[in-house]
């Protein structure tokens, strides 16, 4: 008897456990907290003699840090307060964006 | 007497064509064919797989009109993320040179993160491209990624394709990140 009722919970909570992990995969906005950002600090390290306004490459990748290069160009680096380590190195030692 | 030996030739032709066919039969039922990934073929069996599918992919994609606009960026910030999201566990990226199915499908998926010697104009290639992307080939691990995608969405990673052998590891992951800077501030 105690036998019988295992194997029915356990004939139940597989299918509901897989629907419940296939539901949580689909969910979109799970999706977009985990979308990878792009690590846009790097750009302020790339050769600027090899960084060719007019290429696509360029251009694409201006566009994906566009929100970041605009705080940059729009004033002081105080507002970089929450950034991550390369732009806070730059802070300490010089406000100028190109000292290396 | 001619007619004669004409008929016994024909014969002879038949019964040989029928045992090639009966062994062939017999040989597929036996599976003495070896079926691993890990078993090479023969140079002979590798040129006619190539050799076919080189044809067949030339002939296939020989009408395909190439998109004026592929250096187009936001193709390849569309092609570049659907790249990473589904591709480079086979064909790699910069700063990356094997993975468990590049050591282990055979025929194993080219690098195309890799500078290739160029084969042809890059107008064929980008058709070529296309279309293996579309239809995938055959009895490889390439699948068709036309169901379930349409032919703006290849073109974008053909588009990708085509600028990625100059990326560096730091341009490549900017390139192909789906999220954005904007969402850290606001
Ligand atoms: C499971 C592994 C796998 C995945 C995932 C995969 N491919 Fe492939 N791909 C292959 C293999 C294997 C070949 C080579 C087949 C052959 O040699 O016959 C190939 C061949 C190709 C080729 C032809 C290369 C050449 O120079 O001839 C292109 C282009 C290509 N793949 C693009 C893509 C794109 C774009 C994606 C993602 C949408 C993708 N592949 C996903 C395995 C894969």
């Amino acid at each position: 008897m105690k036998r019988k009722i295992l194997c029915w919970q356990v004939t139940l909570a597989v299918p509901a456990l897989l629907l419940g992990f296939s539901a949580q995969a689909h969910e979109p906005e799970k999706h977009m907290k985990e979308a990878e950002k792009p690590e846009c600090a790097a750009m302020k390290t790339m050769d600027p003699s090899k960084m060719d306004r007019d290429d696509p490459v360029m251009q694409a990748m201006m566009q994906k840090c566009r929100d970041e290069m605009h705080q940059d160009e729009s004033g002081p680096h105080g507002s970089h307060a929450d950034h991550s380590g390369e732009d806070k190195k730059g802070n300490e030692k010089s406000p100028s964006k190109h000292e290396h | 007497m001619a007619p004669r030996k004409f008929l016994s030739c024909i014969k002879c032709l038949a019964v040989a064509s029928g045992i090639a066919v009966a062994t062939g039969v017999a040989f597929i039922y036996s599976g003495l064919y070896p079926m691993g990934a890990d078993d090479r073929h023969t140079a002979l069996t590798t040129w006619t797989l190539e050799t076919l599918r080189e044809r067949s992919i030339s002939r296939a994609s020989a009408g395909i009109d190439v998109p004026a606009d592929l250096d187009n960026p936001e193709r390849l910030l569309a092609g570049g993320a659907d790249y990473n999201d589904m591709c480079v566990g086979c064909h790699l990226k910069p700063g990356k040179t094997e993975s468990d199915f590049t050591l282990g499908l055979y025929p194993a998926p080219p690098n195309l993160a890799r500078q290739t010697q160029d084969e042809g104009d890059a107008e064929s290639r980008a058709r070529r491209r296309f279309w293996t992307i579309k239809h995938g080939i055959k009895a490889s691990g390439m699948p068709a990624w036309g169901p379930g995608h349409n032919d703006e969405r290849i073109w974008n990673m053909v588009a990708f394709l085509r600028r990625l052998p100059d990326l560096s590891p730091e341009q490549y992951q900017i390139v192909t990140a789906r999220g954005s800077t904007d969402s850290d501030y606001h």
